[in-house]
């Protein structure tokens, strides 16, 4: 075989790429979140189960045949660090090596360890005391909830899995016997990961005896020789730091769906520079290393931003990490930092890439307002700055910041809904809206201080349910304090409170107030009466356009536009009003991820002329079709007015026509309207530039465009893979209508 | 206070001049384009119009006109006979689904204001406003007082013109106007008149005039299969644009279909003429074509 170039290897690693994922979508079925990176296990490894996915819908995942986990309560699961650790140790020590030929690194995760854990919350840690309020207002709790905070890569760079065990061994001595349990888990963890790396290192030393191909051959000779060498080593250079990094994402994926992975141009950048300095290392190859580690992991990154002191960090791999995306051509979670300090050529190379691509990628991060939001919380702004972006919509300090982000939403929607039945169930009460809303936000600080009592109880007992362990791994203080992170092993604690709904709300609060109160078209009786029957009715459909039909938020200076950010406000005043009763601090955001669906599910029609079941607003998004000429500078204003502000986001997702590359300054234009949301006080955009006809083409027979990637919120995916509600959700989006 | 007669206005406009643009959308237009994309925006009146795929069936419309103007048609949803009509548009307060709408609205100056500085902080960065239409002079009051208007807020205008208007009109136009988005649709004024309804001869001899004023101009040509795309045509329009110094770059139009698929206005007007769109090779061709006389780099 001729030596193939970069190109070509990028090629054919995509081709396979794509191969998994059909076989993916055949055994597994729909896909409704991140892609992860997983691989299948071998056929003969495959036991297929239903579980429940964690936007709380039905799924089918693949478990290991050959692992059974041990458990160590009566409830038939296991719990605490000992238990977690080993059964963890032990699923590594089973799991089947992965080494593409092709790749210059080995390792690919093929299981989640999370889907072996029933039941999720071990019962003898009651909560029950708090279940009538998450109940009522349908409250995504954040008890239970895993990993979403970042590490601190260097670490473990420095250290290697070696390193790590030392440090473990050496805190053990001073901090036994009480962390004794949690000791035993950190060690498991390490204990398999390195089994894992050996295996992996003579796997390749075999598969390259039997190699033929001289290239492939001394490709695999070099995995074999560099993992052998990992094992215990930290790494030296560029592709063995890349290797590094590759198994600890792909662990703490397995573990517990970690994908956080934060500044990787910074974390790299050194080795990067040694290489090139001593002349062992080309972009070229450094852009292909960097496609390798992207196949494999769908992490989180952050390309640009400020360091401590206020300096622009963006390098010359930040330039070369948006190339291996732009090359590889997969799904991937890469954020563009873009601020007055930052350079400017990286917003305009990821706009590049955002129109040549059309895959929602890379998406754009408002590092001024992010960080000066921060610092409100009392942080001093070098801090601040240290923040890197990590997740869906969010950031954290590496490895010294914990905060759930993302795991605990309060649906805007059902706090209304609640609020509106009991002032029209209330005998002699004088319905109004104002009167509404004086019941709204009653019924959503009951919300929060519900919130604030649960996220106290998941700081409480997480640790002994299921702990942080490959987190904490690369953390500061879990290894040194005995602690896990979830219960006081970092330094700081920023527990996150995600709004949503909010369009759905404040355009309910518009149209009352437009077409009952101001306009008299309908009555308040009449009103609920429709809201109880789904608009059914010979009238049903006219009354309910007549409701959806009112200037709704985002077209401006509207009625619900005030009421957008009447919601905003009063919600980032109650969530920073105080802390949790044990006092961690809370941090708003507006984000709803993927469920938008769920959270709609279950409730009933709203008066902003949704009907039942149908999934409430995006994020701090707009509802589609807010406008006629949707523009989008109207979106970014609207998002920007609504932000809470304390470095929590409140993305703006948008779509637009392919239409916009006809114009000679396309990429200014975007450019532009990036940067002025961020100006504006914006935090975070999503940008899809989709064909109307393609996606409409594609909804009907996804199998046509195996290939098509959109951002679905702050993740991005193939679009066949998303099931057809979630496919629904992409095609409203962009083909609305206002 | 002035006030005009709007049909649209439209944000984050993008083909209306370089940058981010809001752009106003005057209803009136003395030329008739065979090929007009904007049909709605020929009369100078108020019109309605009517999207049948919106329409519920409710009949509110038509239970609430008062002197019958509005009847319903198995065929087209709804029919309107205009010599009945008062004007009241009750039926479009009534309709429930936005499916009868006016085209068109009389603005105060404040109104349209209040909606372009919106998009101040975009403009800053690049763009400004366009006046379009229709033919935006064809409402010359009220286009003087907002371009005025938009250049005391500091906002950058364009005005996208037939350029089918009095040199004495332009004229006072033009301290007001940053950017002229100016079409040549035939260089032959027979034929010019044959596509638009009338000669050319004002309309180039303004861009010269313009050319000499040293205004950053756009040409527009849009390329209609079979009508304006001959060799000749093309090279004719080259050639005249060759000859002015401030023309900064030159953008082909090709046609589309959007015109036809317009909303059905009651009153039946729509673009005429129904062409396969160019294909782009074709237009890449022609770009070619008037590269060999003006710079290439200027036609996008």
């Amino acid at each position: 075989m001729a030596i193939l170039t970069y190109q070509e290897r990028i090629g054919l690693l995509r081709a396979k790429k794509l191969e998994h994922t059909r076989e993916k979508q055949e055994i597994v079925g729909f896909m409704d979140h991140d892609d992860w990176g997983l691989i299948l296990p071998p056929q003969e490894e495959r036991e297929i189960v239903k579980t429940i996915s964690s936007s709380g819908m039905p799924i089918t995942d693949v478990l290991l045949k050959s692992f059974k986990f041990i458990p160590n309560h009566p409830s038939g699961g296991f719990f605490g660090p000992k238990s977690c650790g080993e059964n963890f140790r032990r699923l590594l020590e089973v799991h089947p090596v992965y080494i593409d030929p092709i790749s210059s690194l080995a390792g690919a995760y093929m299981v989640n360890f999370m889907s072996y854990r029933n039941p999720h919350w071990n019962p003898d840690f009651d909560y029950s005391y708090l279940h009538r309020e998450q109940k009522l207002y349908q409250l995504v709790t954040g008890i239970g909830a895993a990993q979403h905070f970042c590490q601190d890569m260097e670490i473990g760079l420095r250290l290697g899995w070696k390193g790590i065990l030392d440090k473990i061994r050496y805190y053990r001595k001073m901090n036994n016997p009480e962390s004794s349990e949690f000791y035993d888990g950190l060690e498991s963890v390490v204990l398999g990961i390195q089994d894992w790396i050996y295996r992996t290192a003579n796997t390749a030393k075999s598969m390259a005896q039997d190699e033929e191909d001289p290239e492939l051959k001394k490709n695999l000779l070099e995995i074999a020789k560099m993992n052998e060498r990992l094992v215990n080593e930290p790494p030296r250079t560029f592709r063995e730091a890349c290797q590094w990094i590759l198994w600890y994402l792909i662990t703490a994926r397995m573990y517990n769906g970690s994908g956080s992975l934060g500044r990787l141009d910074v974390i790299l950048y050194p080795f990067y520079k040694r290489d090139r300095d001593a002349g062992i290392l080309t972009d070229e190859e450094a852009i292909f290393h960097i496609v390798c580690l992207l196949l494999r992991d769908t992490a989180y990154i952050q390309l640009g931003g400020y360091d401590r002191e206020g300096r622009d960090v963006t390098n010359p791999l930040s330039y070369l990490i948006l190339e291996a995306a732009h090359r590889l051509r997969i799904p991937t979670n890469i954020g563009v930092c873009v601020g007055d300090g930052l350079d400017r050529g990286l917003l305009y190379r990821g706009v590049e890439i955002l129109l040549d691509d059309k895959m929602g990628i890379p998406k754009f991060l408002g590092a001024d307002s992010v960080v000066n939001g921060f610092a409100r919380n009392g942080y001093p702004l070098e801090i601040a700055r240290e923040r890197a972006y990590a997740g869906c919509h969010w950031y954290g300090i590496p490895g010294r910041e914990y905060t759930i982000m993302d795991c605990v939403k309060i649906n805007f929607a059902t706090i209304f809904d609640v609020a509106l039945r009991e002032m029209m169930q209330e005998s002699g009460c004088n319905p109004s809206t104002e009167e509404l809303w004086n019941r709204f936000t009653k019924h959503l600080k009951i919300a929060i201080d519900t919130i604030a009592k649960g996220l106290d109880f998941h700081l409480e007992y997480m640790h002994r349910v299921f702990p942080e362990l490959v987190l904490d791994l690369c953390s500061h203080g879990p290894i040194e304090k005995g602690l896990d992170a979830s219960h006081g092993g970092v330094e700081f604690y920023n527990m996150c409170v995600d709004g949503a709904g909010l369009a759905t709300v404040a355009d309910s609060f518009g149209a009352i107030e437009e077409r009952v109160e101001k306009e008299g078209r309908i009555t308040w009786q009449e009103l609920m009466y429709y809201l109880d029957n789904n608009w059914a009715g010979p009238n049903g459909e006219r009354i309910r356009l007549i409701m959806r039909n009112t200037p709704r938020y985002g077209s401006g200076s509207s009625i619900s536009d005030e009421y957008a950010v009447r919601i905003s406000k009063t919600f980032t005043k109650m969530v920073k009003e105080k802390p949790t009763p044990n006092g961690y601090n809370m941090i708003p955001g507006l984000f709803s991820w993927a469920n938008t669906i769920p959270m709609g599910r279950n409730l009933g029609a709203t008066p902003n002329g949704r009907y039942a079941g149908d999934p409430i607003s995006h994020g701090a998004n707009p509802d589609p079709g807010f406008r006629n000429d949707g523009a989008a500078t109207a979106m970014a204003i609207a998002i920007a007015s609504v932000q809470p502000g304390y470095g929590n986001t409140a993305p703006m997702q948008i779509e637009l026509d392919p239409l916009i590359e006809d114009e000679k300054e396309a990429v200014e234009n975007i450019a532009n309207l990036i940067k002025v949301h961020f100006d504006l006080g914006g935090t975070m955009v999503n940008i899809n530039i989709i064909d109307k006809d393609k996606i409409l083409e594609a909804h009907k027979d996804p199998s046509k465009y195996p290939d098509l990637i959109v951002r679905v919120t702050g993740f991005s995916a193939y679009f066949s893979s998303l099931s057809p509600e979630f496919r629904q959700l992409v095609v409203d989006r962009i083909i609305s209508e206002g | 206070m002035s006030s005009g007669i709007i049909f649209d206005i439209q944000r984050f406009s993008l083909h209306d001049g370089p940058g981010i643009r809001t752009t106003v959308f005057f209803k009136g237009c003395p030329l008739r384009c065979l090929w007009c994309h904007n049909p709605e925006s020929i009369s100078p009146k108020i019109e309605l119009a009517f999207y049948r795929h919106k329409c519920i069936g409710c009949n509110s419309c038509v239970l609430v006109c008062p002197t019958g103007a509005l009847q319903n048609d198995n065929l087209k949803g709804k029919k309107y006979d205009e010599k009945f009509c008062r004007f009241c548009f009750k039926c479009v307060d009534a309709c429930p689904a936005r499916a009868i709408v006016l085209q068109g609205k009389i603005y105060d100056l404040e109104e349209v204001l209040d909606e372009v500085i919106k998009d101040i902080p975009f403009y800053k960065q690049s763009g400004g406003v366009t006046l379009s239409g229709g033919e935006p002079t064809f409402q010359f009051d009220f286009c003087l007082d907002l371009l005025k208007s938009c250049k005391e807020n500091g906002i950058s205008t364009a005005l996208d013109t037939s350029g089918f208007v009095s040199w004495d009109k332009l004229k006072d136009l033009l301290p007001f106007v940053d950017i002229f988005l100016y079409d040549i649709k035939h260089m032959n004024s027979e034929e010019h008149k044959k596509l638009t309804g009338v000669p050319n001869e004002i309309i180039l001899e303004n861009l010269y005039r313009l050319d000499r004023a040293e205004k950053w101009i756009e040409i527009r040509v849009p390329i209609i299969p079979g009508y304006n795309d001959s060799r000749e045509n093309i090279v004719a329009v080259a050639n005249f644009i060759a000859k002015l110094k401030s023309v900064r770059r030159v953008k082909l139009l090709p046609y589309h279909k959007l015109g036809l698929s317009k909303p059905w206005l009651f009153n039946n007007r729509r673009g005429i003429l129904e062409l396969e769109p160019p294909k782009k090779e074709d237009i890449e061709k022609i770009k070619d074509l008037m590269g060999r006389y003006i710079d290439r780099e200027k036609i996008y």
